[in-house]
């Protein structure tokens, strides 16, 4: 019954708790408090992560102390930060094409936002759990290269047009090996609703005395789990991968032209983008929100896997040179594409001999 | 390591078999186009008509085998105008010879020496734009540093300083082409301006750009945003102690010393001035300071632009930079602007407790290995950064030659020159070091170059510690005795290079009897290097254009003066 609780998506417990009963109305508002929860809890995150996560991560790597005159570890900087982004002028260059570059910004925050709609992040967090949980998630993030092109485009700016054509390029290359690896991970769970791929992780794998390792599919199949931060970091476009902003090459890439909030949304997008990875690799190759300890904690051992994948793009931002766009295709298309097909066959050999 | 034939080449006509210039066969050789003969102090020069140029350089070159157009220096007389090419050979720079080819002051036209040497493209458009000589054939007469619209030639005499010359920012914007398809509507290309300001160009360049897709199409750099007078300003100030302070603003990325040197050697050139051996010792340890600072620099960057953002490599590197910075100012009291080197000497001796001083250098020479490892591991080890680097930015040393090449860039082509050895100054000559080349001529080998320079400078920083530690006390003479107002025999000339972080830094002088120079010429390194690009970068991508301008490794204070 616990457990029964424990999956139930949150807006049936909101509409449980509300006075507006189970009719639509009651449902909708449930469904909006819900996603409020969640996405104020993801916005808060990327707050934390941007102005001062950020720096004080590739500071540890470089040597350096970064912000720490305002609050206890310079914590402050965010409000500081926030305030100073907010204030600045929003110039909008000649010649741009108005709804597309307006919605631009929007459009890349709100693909990666949807995204956690289905992510089940323990402690009951969880919001939909549709039977195509994966596939809503990667065709939601994809959504995101529309935006980029959009803002590469309507930017009127050849800067941003070289990043915008990159985004495209890179996303074609990317995609497909993204969604091949996943489709590995489905062939175990023989389902793509997110809370049947977590309670498929939870048997354990091998009991050594008293230390069990549960059946997460990044011990399953490392293989695949190492193709897939590779293929997450071209998505969420870091070093070796950054080649769309590129900025020593093509300025900023397609968000060149952007400015004060508009600025602040391509940023949110870029940060939510990121930990969308993070939950994607933690529900699929990480046993979603499961951890020692009671249930109730599982969103805090969900949380530390994000950011620890957050910590890793971190890293690679830091300590790798980025390739160029035509050795990109290469890597995506003649390696990536190739691994993750044989990938894809080797696992459904093993899944149909053992099943 | 070296690209060139090693087998001892047949000696070159006019050269003895000490490995000097008979100026004698070379005037035989020459012919009638010789109409005269010259004596600078470094070299002798000859005359030439300004229609016989190319024919005279030609003989030069396939002849006598000077395939090193050093320098061209324009300037004008009472009663001509002139351009003077320092050639020099890069098998051997200490054999030199000068070509001086005087043009009336009316309407002065002299033929080009482009298509003999492609360097003197660039040198030719900034002798007709400071100085207002045309060059009659060459394939792109403009002015290079000061704007198209600007009047008159500010180094030429007529020049009116005071005139008021606003150019506009309508008439600034003319080189910066709107953003737009190439060659017209129908064209498959894109112009793209990259710079002045972008954040690779390493400071204000502006790099036209036609692109096809991402590959590049056409480059060509377009300078002079940071052209500060600074020939002018030398030829103001007196020798003795006005013009030192004005190197170190010429490459400014802490290559001071390596700069005042250049204008050191050629002024004791000039006026036959001693430096004691001891101030030798402090000049060659300090020079090799601030190479290694540069070098890390030209590392970092390169680093930056490679990896993208502020990496771990750029700031280690600046790490590292920082402890020799802090030797410096210990050394000299600045930081940046060292103004250390004096005519005959150095300003003063190493700081009291010299142990103290000799220590700290040691402390960082010790750390050095351990550090450079630490660079291999980041960067040239990588794969990836080996796939971005290895065969871009290709430089053949064939080209390098000709557009005199010299420094990092050159020796990344397998060309084997380094000013140090081949054309001892200073103490470089008793101490234990090699030249450092590599044959790749790609991105990859010029910081593979500057990465083991840095090595080498540590040899040599080790032995002038060693030195300098056990110099007598009573010895210690930093300066010979330099007269306060120095004023060099009128018409004494000299071209003198030394070997800066970024390659042959030279200076061309002329005296007229006063305590300040009647024509004071810089030739940077950095100039001819970034001529090269165009060559390095057509075919390749946008990135590989980046990559190989960070290779390069320019200062734009020092290309536009």
């Amino acid at each position: 019954m616990g457990l029964a609780i424990q999956g139930a998506p949150l807006p049936e417990r909101i509409v449980e708790l509300l006075p507006f009963g189970s009719g639509p109305l009651g449902t909708a508002i449930a469904a909006l408090v819900g996603a409020a929860i969640v996405g104020t809890l993801m916005m808060t995150m990327t707050a934390v992560a941007g102005p001062w996560a950020k720096r004080k991560v590739t500071a540890a790597f470089t040597d350096r102390y970064a912000v720490n005159r305002l609050g206890p570890f310079g914590l402050f900087i965010i409000v500081a930060d926030a305030v100073r982004l907010l204030s600045k002028e929003l110039i909008v260059p000649d010649g741009v094409d108005r709804p597309a570059w307006d919605l631009a910004p929007v459009v890349l925050a709100a693909s990666a936002l949807l995204g956690f709609a289905v992510i089940p992040m323990g402690s009951g967090i969880h919001l939909a759990d549709p039977e195509v949980g994966l596939v809503y998630v990667f065709a939601i993030a994809s959504i995101a290269s529309v935006g980029l092109v959009m803002a590469g485009y309507a930017s009127n700016n050849k800067f941003s047009l070289l990043g915008g054509l990159r985004a495209v390029a890179q996303n074609l290359a990317y995609e497909i090996p993204l969604v091949l690896i996943a489709v590995s991970v489905v062939l175990f769970t023989g389902s793509l609703q997110m809370s049947e791929i977590v309670a498929a992780q939870a048997e354990p794998l091998v009991t050594l005395g008293a230390v069990s390792i549960p059946a997460w599919y990044a011990f399953v199949n490392p293989f695949a789990f190492v193709l897939f931060l590779i293929a997450n970091l071209m998505e969420v476009g870091r070093n070796p991968f950054d080649i769309p902003e590129a900025p020593t090459e093509i300025v900023a890439g397609y968000q060149t032209e952007y400015s004060s909030v508009y600025f602040v949304l391509i940023y949110l997008g870029e940060f939510l983008h990121i930990f969308l990875g993070g939950a994607v690799i933690a529900t699929l190759f990480l046993g979603g929100p499961a951890g020692p300890g009671p249930e109730s904690i599982g969103l805090v051992w969900f949380l530390v896997k994000i950011w620890a994948v957050y910590l890793f793009t971190q890293w690679a931002r830091s300590a790798l040179p980025r390739l160029r766009i035509d050795q990109l295709i290469e890597v995506g298309w003649k390696g990536m594409l190739v691994l993750a097909l044989a990938n894809l066959v080797l696992t459904a050999v093993i899944v149909g001999v053992i099943a | 390591m070296s690209l060139e034939e090693p087998d001892p080449r047949s000696r070159d006509v006019g050269e003895t078999p000490e490995g000097t210039v008979d100026y004698d066969a070379l005037e035989a050789l020459l012919g009638e186009t010789a109409l005269d003969r010259e004596e600078h102090v470094n070299a002798t020069a000859f005359v030439v008509r300004p229609d016989e140029v190319q024919e005279a350089l030609n003989a030069l070159r396939d002849e006598a085998g000077f395939d090193y157009l050093s320098n061209v220096t324009a300037q004008e007389y009472a009663d001509r105008y002139e351009s003077i090419y320092h050639l020099k050979k890069y098998d051997d720079p200490t054999q030199e010879v000068g070509v001086v080819v005087p043009t009336v002051t009316d309407a002065p036209v002299s033929q080009t020496a482009e298509p003999v040497y492609r360097t003197a493209d660039w040198h030719e458009r900034e002798a007709y734009d400071l100085v207002g000589i045309e060059y009659d054939g060459h394939p792109d007469m403009r002015r290079i540093l000061l704007p198209e619209t600007w009047q008159g030639h500010p180094l030429g005499s007529d020049y009116n300083p005071e005139k008021p010359q606003v150019v506009p920012f309508r008439e600034h914007a003319n080189p910066l082409q709107p953003d737009s398809r190439g060659e017209g509507a129908e064209s498959d290309t894109m112009f793209l301006n990259i710079g002045p300001h972008h954040p690779a160009t390493h400071g204000v360049l502006h790099v036209k750009t036609v692109l096809d897709g991402e590959q590049i199409a056409d480059v060509e750099p377009d300078i002079g945003y940071l052209h500060r007078c600074e020939e002018q300003m030398c030829q103001q100030s007196t020798y003795r102690h006005q013009i030192m302070p004005y190197p170190d603003r010429w490459d400014y990325v802490s290559a001071g010393i390596l700069n005042e040197w250049a204008y050191a050697r050629a002024a004791e050139d000039l006026a036959d001035i001693d430096v004691p051996e001891y101030a030798q010792v402090i000049r060659t340890m300090s020079a090799e300071l601030c190479r290694i600072c540069s070098h890390m620099l030209a590392l970092g960057t390169f680093a930056l632009d490679v990896f993208g953002d502020f990496t771990a490599v750029f700031q280690y590197a600046f790490r590292d930079r920082e402890v020799v910075q802090n030797i410096l100012e210990e050394l000299t009291g600045q930081r940046l602007m060292f103004n250390y080197l004096r005519l005959g000497g150095v300003a003063w001796d190493i700081p009291e407790p010299r142990e103290d001083f000799f220590e700290m250098v040691r402390d960082f020479l010790d750390g050095l290995p351990e550090k450079t490892t630490e660079y291999h591991n980041l960067i040239t080890s990588n794969e990836i950064f080996q796939v971005r680097c290895v065969d871009t930015g290709e430089l053949p040393p064939e080209t390098a030659k000709q557009y005199g090449a010299t420094g990092p860039v050159a020796r990344g082509s397998g060309v084997d020159i380094d000013l140090r050895r081949d054309d001892p100054y200073g103490y470089y000559e008793e101490l234990d070091w090699d030249v450092v080349t590599e044959d790749g001529c790609d991105n990859y080998s010029r910081v593979l170059v500057r990465m083991r320079e840095v090595e080498e400078s540590a040899k040599i920083i080790e032995q002038c510690v060693d030195l300098l530690a056990e110099w007598p006390e009573d010895e210690r003479e930093i300066q010979s005795n330099v007269p306060r107002t120095l004023k060099p025999d009128a018409d004494a000339e000299v071209y003198r290079g030394v070997e800066a972080a970024k390659g042959e830094l030279g200076i061309y002088m002329r005296s007229d009897g006063t305590d300040t120079p009647a024509r004071f010429k810089i030739r940077s390194p950095c100039f001819c290097n970034l001529h090269t690009l165009r060559e390095m970068t057509e075919g390749e991508y946008v990135p590989d254009l980046i990559a190989s301008l960070g290779s390069l490794d320019i200062v734009l204070g020092e290309v536009d003066r």
